[in-house]
């Protein structure tokens, strides 16, 4: 019991009393039930990767977004995370495909440039069949500096824009609400 | 304004005390180590979310507990507000403001004032610059709450660069590839587009609080003496127009790039500024004597209690914390002929010896006795 309440601990945003109230609740469930929770965790992370073109999380080598025949394949969003993308799909707003960096520019945390996906963006790019960039990343300090970096090397092939949205300081992408985001999308401004 | 009633829970060395303030002057009465300048320091983390004493919140927490709750009840001229702040050992802190918690700390800013004057504030005139700019920094916090936003942003920009550098530093004589140049160009536009924005508020709130300075210390002390307060910014300021102050940062960053990079740190921007006192045009470290560097002190705060009321439309309150004795009895009168009734004032003293009979009765006199009122 102290060991499953330990392990519910480690999982983010949770805490002491939520991890007792999680494992209490386990031990209620009947036997099949915890069973195939613990399939799903155990397959999720056996089964699901990363997209090779856009690095989003996928079971395949290319993601559904990436493969489907109507999205906008020359309309890149990039992103800091997957969550962003799931986020973002929820609007239903958006016709175009990602760009998923896995992080953003920090120094401090020993995380350059080099640390991201960055340079496959670049390749992606630059082989002149995409229209536009949108760059949806936050506007904290390290969200701004990550997107004027990728602003700068992205311009060079093709139109960027990114999404001007008024979310709370210290806010991140995935807290905005749906009607914010869509809006946002259609709001966005090229980047200088 | 004025504060009704303050209660602190596991507070410094306060298990659960309340306290009602009933009459505009307030002595905190005490011996040494009992807790007044606690009481002080719980009013005046509420007027700023900083305390000059703490720089970690786990120092505030009761000793052996996980968190403190200060909690006030403040009235101002549009009506009484709850004031809530919760401090955890962690470091997350709450703020709420007539229960309703808030989401961003900024909002709780500028809800109560007060201008904190301690013995620690000699420090103003005898202590390096890193002094003066977090005087000007918690004045201008006051007053445009958005600036606490700015200077953390700035401060977060800045430690990143120093990061990069440190790293670019560490690199030059190893194998390993240098610092993509486009990296450090946007920290760079980074540091320049806050750091301008901290300069521009900083110089705009010593441009109106210098002349109220002047005035109180030409009143104060013999008028011979004429004090001066110059803001001389790390990156100068030849106007206050934010491109080209933007282009003069850029510029010098550019100058100074070898040693920056030599040293593996950020050399330009105003976490360098320096704040100038000259009395006749002497430095005011230089020249004063003790009670001169008192007065200059005095002459500031009072200008700081000023400004404040201007700008908010309410007299702030005031916290003194062992400085009243410290003054002489014309430089006493001085400030309790400006404080009056006006100004919600609370005092600190060991002993009651050194004030004057007159106001001492219209004081409301609270004695403290390790972390009680008794
Ligand atoms: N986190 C804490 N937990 C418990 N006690 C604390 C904590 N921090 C400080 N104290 C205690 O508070 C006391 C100091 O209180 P304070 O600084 O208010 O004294 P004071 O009454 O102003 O004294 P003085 O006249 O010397 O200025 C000390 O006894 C100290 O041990
Ligand atoms: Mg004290
Ligand atoms: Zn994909």
């Amino acid at each position: 019991m102290a060991r499953l309440i330990e392990q519910f601990q480690r999982l983010p945003g949770v805490g002491p009393k939520t991890a007792q109230r999680l494992a209490l609740h386990i031990l209620k469930r009947p036997e099949t039930e915890v069973q195939e929770l613990a399939r799903a965790l155990m397959e999720a992370k056996q089964q699901v990767g990363l997209c090779t073109v856009c690095f989003h999380l996928s079971a395949d080598p290319v993601c559904e977004i990436c493969r489907s025949t109507s999205r906008d394949q020359s309309t890149i969003c990039v992103v800091a995370d997957s969550r962003d993308v799931i986020a973002l799909e929820k609007t239903r707003e958006y016709q175009g495909v990602y760009h998923v960096l896995g992080g953003l520019i920090s120094p401090m945390e020993g995380i350059g440039p080099e640390q991201l996906h960055i340079s496959s963006l670049i390749k992606r790019v630059s082989k002149g069949n995409i229209a536009e960039v949108i760059i949806a990343i936050s506007p904290s300090v390290e969200g701004e500096t990550t997107t004027l970096y990728v602003g700068q090397l992205v311009k060079p092939f093709t139109k960027v824009t990114r999404i001007a949205f008024g979310l709370p300081m210290g806010g991140d992408l995935e807290y905005a609400d749906e009607v914010t985001l869509a809006r946002a999308l259609e709001g966005r401004r090229e980047l200088d | 304004m004025y504060l009704k009633s303050l209660h602190l829970r596991q507070f410094r060395n306060y298990r659960d005390q309340e306290v009602y303030f009933t009459a505009p002057k307030t002595i905190v009465l005490g011996d040494n180590a009992q807790g007044k300048s606690n009481l002080l320091e719980a009013v005046e983390l509420l007027a700023t979310l900083r305390s000059h004493r703490a720089t970690r919140d786990r120092d505030l927490v009761q000793d052996g507990t996980a968190s403190s709750q200060i909690t006030a009840l403040l009235e101002r001229a549009t009506g009484s507000v709850d004031l809530a702040l919760t401090l955890r050992h962690n470091g997350r802190r709450t703020v709420a403001l007539n229960g309703h918690t808030l989401k961003r700390q900024i909002d709780f800013l500028g809800v109560m004032s007060a201008v904190q004057f301690s013995s620690l504030d000699l420090e103003l005139v005898r202590g390096g610059p890193g002094y003066r700019r977090d005087w000007v920094d918690t004045l201008l916090t006051q007053l445009e709450p958005v600036y606490a936003h700015i200077l953390q942003q700035y401060n977060l920009v800045l430690r990143q660069r120093n990061a990069l550098l440190k790293q670019q530093k560490s690199r030059t004589d190893a194998l390993a590839p240098a610092v993509d140049a486009t990296e450090l160009a946007v920290w760079d536009a980074q540091l320049a587009a806050l750091g301008t924005r901290v300069i521009r508020r900083r110089s705009r709130v010593l441009q109106r609080l210098a002349p109220l300075a002047q005035a109180w210390h030409h009143a104060i002390s013999s008028s011979t003496e004429h004090l001066e307060v110059h803001y001389a910014p790390n990156v100068s300021l030849e106007n206050d127009d934010p491109l080209l102050i933007q282009h003069a940062f850029l510029e010098k960053v550019k100058e100074r790039a070898i040693a920056e990079h030599a040293q593996g740190t950020t050399l330009v921007g105003p976490h360098r500024d320096e704040i100038e006192f000259t009395i006749n045009q002497t430095p005011a470290r230089q020249y004063g004597s003790q009670g001169q560097q008192r007065t200059l002190v005095l002459a500031l705060k009072l200008a700081e209690l000023k400004l404040i009321e201007s700008i908010i439309g309410e007299p702030p309150l005031l916290l003194l914390d062992d400085v009243l004795a410290e003054l002489d009895l014309k430089r006493q009168n001085k400030l309790l002929d400006t404080i009056q009734d006006r100004f919600q004032t609370l005092i600190t003293t060991t002993h009651l010896g050194s004030f004057d009979a007159q106001w001492l009765q219209s004081s409301q006199i609270l004695t403290v006795h390790a972390g009680q009122l008794v």
